[in-house]
């Protein structure tokens, strides 16, 4: 186990408070850890930028240094890196009991460790996985999300759709495991805002003859009526050629084409700009070029991050040590996500609300919810499980 | 008896038109202005008259957002965002007078007149920088939170205020040594800082208030949310704030929320919230005191107010995204 602890310089002149407290956080990684299919292709090519989320939790400690000063607070970053040959458990005593921590594993890992951490109260943030069964039946309450649900990306869809008009939908899904979860709850959300679902199809990536209305998307996509096609494709593979093939000509929607995501590099509002550039280029040493933007999984990390730092304020004293419990918990808790909404904790799954954006590769067509999909308590929580929809309650 | 009719008819029409005609010299017995639009993505100022007729489009510089009175009645200074400079615009020659460069990523303007000194916060950089106007000379640079925005120097030029939009705080300078006071923490995102009397008036974008401090004591006083009838709070995205000293009512544009809203200065109070175009951010108030021009940046156009009714007369085109206006008699 690496183990390493970064010290932010603390160049606090603590105006308001004469004593510093201490913020601390933890991000829990498995650097060495297979993960198949995870944005990689057939021949290396990839096919989804996967990557860390440490510089995004660095950019928000660098961005809440005035806070931290104003607060007279001193930030304290421990990062775990978990090696796979050793017992979990063993290793997850290395975290302070009083950090936020980003758990940043594999599914099957993150779930056993999130379950240990949760019976020691301590308080944990997923970015990593969208999977809606870790906020509707894991339902931890020390387990907090700010990564969008499937539910979310696939609400955010389906209004999209509605809105447009493009009503008949037919889904072309992968062979996957997951691509039939994912699949079930796209069902979901088209069938929450009124589409109708024309088919239901699976492709494959055999190239066999036998298969040829499986594998050619032409075939595929044929003898039905539809609007759009909604292709899921967890690992990116065959999703890939289907738009420009439709049997008939559509717009393609879902993991290819038109795709909803919690962040984008070409937000043009909202002051996106602005967080964009300052991710490539906060880190003198290591710059990224202007193509490249916070993942959903970094985004996610960073406004876990901020969370917190943007809501120093609802704690009347800062004792020794800042609790992100206390914080959390917390009603007025409150997030600038740089997506024209503040972001906010939902009580009965700890999921961060926020929009959701619709985008191509290079252009944000549409940030939902859409116009004219209200919600009577919050407008944003048309997206995701709502409280009456949740089996997770924990307010 | 159809002629009686007639004449009834007659002398109704009579009635209604020599009503009409008192109400349209009425109408018209607003004093003249002329207004300058900076617009962020044309680069360029409009003039426009009372008529809200565009009378010159002027192309400036790259991305000219925040505008401020020059030290004398021609002169308009302008942050040039994309170009790091600010210039000096003659609005009676229509052309740029002259510019201080480089002033990384100005963003908005303040300027203390008597003592021929400008403000500009310096968006990118996370500070405030302080200019000599007639020699074009740096003075200072401070320090600020994160994308700096709205900056303003109190009347008798010994302190300044600068919001940090990243950072939710306001810093506090003393204007004269240039030594950080305080800093003042505010709910989220903070835009724009307006002084009225002896308050500082901060509106939240994010938080969707406006939050009211003490300028001597900087300890908050109050706060103003907006949330109108068939919206959410959170959609309430307040940017620019104006006063009307002859009233006492300060004027907010709620962005996103496609409105404007009214409200009592000294009683806090919302009075009204009046439907103008996309994105509400700058605003501008007539000579008179009876038109507020409301800039929508979304819909590349203003909105002209009338006051006494609280009704909006009509919207006219702009240039693309107008940012910032400035009325002049």
């Amino acid at each position: 186990m690496r183990l390493s602890i970064i010290l932010f310089i603390a160049v606090t002149s603590l105006m308001n408070h004469s004593i510093a407290a201490n913020l601390h956080l933890a991000i829990v990684t498995a650097s060495n850890a297979e993960t198949p299919g995870r944005g990689r292709s057939f021949a290396g090519i990839l096919t989804r930028v996967e990557r860390p989320v440490r510089r995004a939790v660095e950019l928000a400690l660098f961005e809440s240094k005035t806070s931290f000063e104003a607060f007279g607070i001193v930030p304290e970053l421990q990062v775990i890196d978990m090696d796979a040959t050793k017992p979990l458990d063993e290793q997850l005593k290395a975290i302070r009991s009083t950090a936020l921590t980003i758990l940043d594993l594999p599914r099957p890992e993150f779930i056993e460790a999130a379950k240990i951490l949760d019976q020691k109260g301590q308080t944990i943030v997923n970015v990593r996985h969208p999977d809606t069964d870790l906020r509707d039946t894991l339902c931890l309450p020390s387990l907090f999300h700010t990564i969008p649900s499937e539910r979310m990306y696939f609400d955010a869809l389906g209004q999209f759709l509605i809105y447009r008009g493009w009503r008949k939908v037919l889904i072309v899904h992968g062979p996957t495991e997951k691509d039939k979860v994912r699949t079930k709850i796209l069902e979901q959300s088209l069938k929450k805002f009124g589409a109708d679902i024309s088919d239901l199809r699976e492709f494959t990536l055999s190239h066999h003859p036998d298969d040829r209305d499986k594998n050619k998307p032409e075939f595929l996509t044929g003898g039905a009526s539809y609007d759009v096609v909604a292709v899921i494709d967890s690992a990116r593979d065959f999703g890939r050629y289907i738009q420009f093939s439709t049997r008939r000509a559509r717009p393609v929607v879902g993991d290819v084409g038109l795709t909803p995501v919690g962040w984008h590099r070409a937000l043009e509002r909202y002051g996106a700009p602005q967080l964009n550039e300052r991710y490539q280029l906060f880190d003198e040493d290591k710059p990224l070029s202007a193509s490249e933007a916070m993942s959903d999984q970094e985004f996610a990390a960073w406004s876990a991050v901020k969370l917190i730092t943007n809501s120093l304020g609802t704690v009347d004293s800062i004792a020794e040590t800042v609790n992100p419990r206390d914080i959390l918990a917390h009603p007025g808790a409150q997030v600038d996500l740089y997506k024209g909404t503040r972001g906010s904790i939902r009580k009965w799954n700890n999921q961060l609300r926020q929009p959701i954006l619709l985008a191509t590769g290079d252009a944000v067509v549409a940030v939902a919810p859409m116009p004219k999909f209200l919600h009577p308590k919050h407008y944003v929580d048309t997206l995701g499980l709502d409280e009456p929809e949740s089996r997770c309650n924990l307010r | 008896m159809k002629a009686n009719y007639n004449k009834a008819v007659f002398y109704r029409l009579f009635i209604m038109h020599v009503i009409l005609v008192l109400a349209l010299i009425g109408g018209t017995k607003v004093s003249a202005f002329e207004a300058l639009l900076t617009n962020e993505r044309s680069g360029d100022v409009i003039h426009i008259d009372r008529s809200g007729s565009t009378t010159h489009v002027v192309p400036i510089c790259n991305r000219p957002r925040g505008m401020v009175s020059g030290l004398i009645d021609s002169h308009v200074i302008i942050a040039c965002s994309d170009d790091h400079k600010v210039i000096v615009y003659d609005r009676a020659a229509r052309e740029i007078h002259s510019e201080i460069s480089p002033v990384q990523g100005a963003m908005n303007v303040a300027v203390h007149k008597a003592s021929g000194r400008l403000f500009v916060t310096n968006e990118g950089a996370a500070r405030a920088s302080v200019f000599d106007l007639s020699s074009s000379q740096l003075i200072a640079e401070l320090p600020t939170g994160l994308e700096p925005d709205g900056i303003a120097i109190t009347d008798d030029g010994k302190t300044l205020f600068v919001a940090s939009e990243n950072a939710g705080l306001v810093h506090v300078f003393d204007a004269t040594t240039y030594a950080q006071e305080e800093v003042i923490k505010t709910n989220l995102r903070p835009r724009r800082i307006a002084l009225f009397k002896s308050e500082l008036w901060v509106s939240s974008e994010m938080g969707s208030r406006v939050e009211i401090f003490d300028i001597e004591t900087r300890k908050k006083k109050d706060e103003v949310i907006f949330a109108p009838k068939g919206f959410r709070p959170e959609q309430m995205t307040p940017v620019d704030i104006l006063f009307n000293d002859s009233t006492n009512e300060a004027y907010v544009a709620l962005g996103s929320a496609n409105h404007v809203a009214i409200v009592d200065a000294t009683k806090r109070k919302i009075t009204k919230y009046i439907l103008v175009g996309r994105r509400a951010w700058g605003l501008g108030l007539s000579p008179d005191q009876k038109t507020l021009i409301v800039l929508n940046g979304l819909s590349d156009d203003f909105t002209l107010i009338d006051l006494k009714t609280k009704r909006p007369q009509l919207t006219k085109r702009a240039g693309l995204i107008p940012h910032s206006i400035k009325v002049f008699e």
